[in-house]
């Protein structure tokens, strides 16, 4: 079975259906997912501008780590299950769009960002978070953070705009 | 001139027509609108959730209001210019749309609240521990906050 048929068995499963002809499950799960971007996305930008050293900079990097982190894990599982019944909801068209396709691969890179983040930044952080100077990985890697989660969040609206 | 004389000027103006007939001109604006409620409302939820002393506690108050307020005002600003283009074209639409006036006194006031109100309470010394009224001016600022983003977001589904 292709992907495409597997979507279009799934959009039309009696729950997806639900959901997408609901006047009011749709707009509040589609509410849900654009408002929790303030508690996900808005909180790593926080502490992507801290990296940066332009908000907070004199707080150690790891502590602002330490308080954002137990906010915006939650604030990505709502996003993630929103996003995802967005998704069961209109599986064939957002798989045929190019919009989703990118956020989608945008999503994997923040991923591996994250990954070689925590890999390669986290474990020596105590030795340069309270310093002027960042490493310039570490600059990189917020940079991109911040690049990436713009595009995503413009394509999941240009998406949206077409379905 | 009334507000209905400046809707129609700005309906006939050539300039504005690039916005209405480019196919991707205002989902793109849009999304400029979304980096700026995505700023606005992380420095909101970052100020509430250290106010309510459940989040942000080993940071203090003032040092944390006066770090956030400048990316919280740079949002809002982000979010009303383009808010603003988005409306342009179309503005005998969204001024017929119940969403979008209730969306635009939501706004009137959240903003009155958060520079009259908020803005001293959260720089006065008194902010650093719960108190009553610590959390009720949390909870009017994110109701407040959150109503403006549900209504702009019912825009859409009040056609």
């Amino acid at each position: 079975m292709s992907v495409l048929s597997w979507c279009h068995w799934l959009q039309n499963t009696p729950w997806a259906t639900g959901i997408r002809q609901s006047d009011l499950w749709f707009p509040f799960i589609e509410g849900s997912h654009i408002l929790a971007l303030s508690l996900s996305v808005g909180l790593i930008v926080m502490f992507d501008l801290r990296l940066l050293r332009l908000v907070l900079p004199t707080e150690p990097a790891s502590k602002i780590m330490r308080l954002v982190m137990p906010w915006a894990i939650p604030g990505f599982g709502i996003m993630f299950v929103t996003g995802g019944l967005l998704f069961f909801s209109q599986a064939e068209k957002a798989y045929s769009s190019g919009f989703f396709r990118v956020k989608m691969l945008l999503l994997v890179l923040l991923g591996v960002n994250a990954v070689v983040y925590q890999m390669k930044y986290y474990p020596s952080m105590a030795e340069w978070e309270s310093s002027e100077t960042v490493p310039r990985g570490v600059q990189v890697i917020a940079v991109v953070s911040l690049a990436f989660w713009m595009v995503v969040i413009a394509c999941g609206r240009l998406m949206a705009y077409e379905l | 001139m009334s507000l209905q004389h400046l809707w129609q000027m700005s309906y006939d103006s050539h300039t504005i027509d690039i916005l209405r007939n480019s196919k991707y001109a205002i989902p793109v604006i849009q999304s400029f609108h979304l980096f700026g409620i995505t700023l606005l409302l992380g420095s909101i939820v970052i100020l509430n959730l250290r106010l309510l002393g459940i989040g942000f506690r080993q940071l203090p108050m003032a040092a944390l209001s006066r770090q956030i307020w400048p990316w919280a005002i740079g949002g809002l600003l982000l979010a009303i210019a383009s808010g603003f283009l988005v409306f342009v074209p179309d503005p005998a639409r969204y001024a017929a749309n119940y969403a979008f006036r209730t969306k635009m006194v939501a706004l009137c006031v959240a903003v009155a609240f958060q520079f009259l109100i908020y803005r001293k309470v959260v720089r006065s010394g008194t902010a650093e521990s719960r108190s009553i009224r610590n959390i009720a001016v949390a909870c009017c600022s994110l109701v407040l906050w959150f109503l403006v983003g549900w209504a702009g977001r019912a825009i859409a589904f009040l056609g």
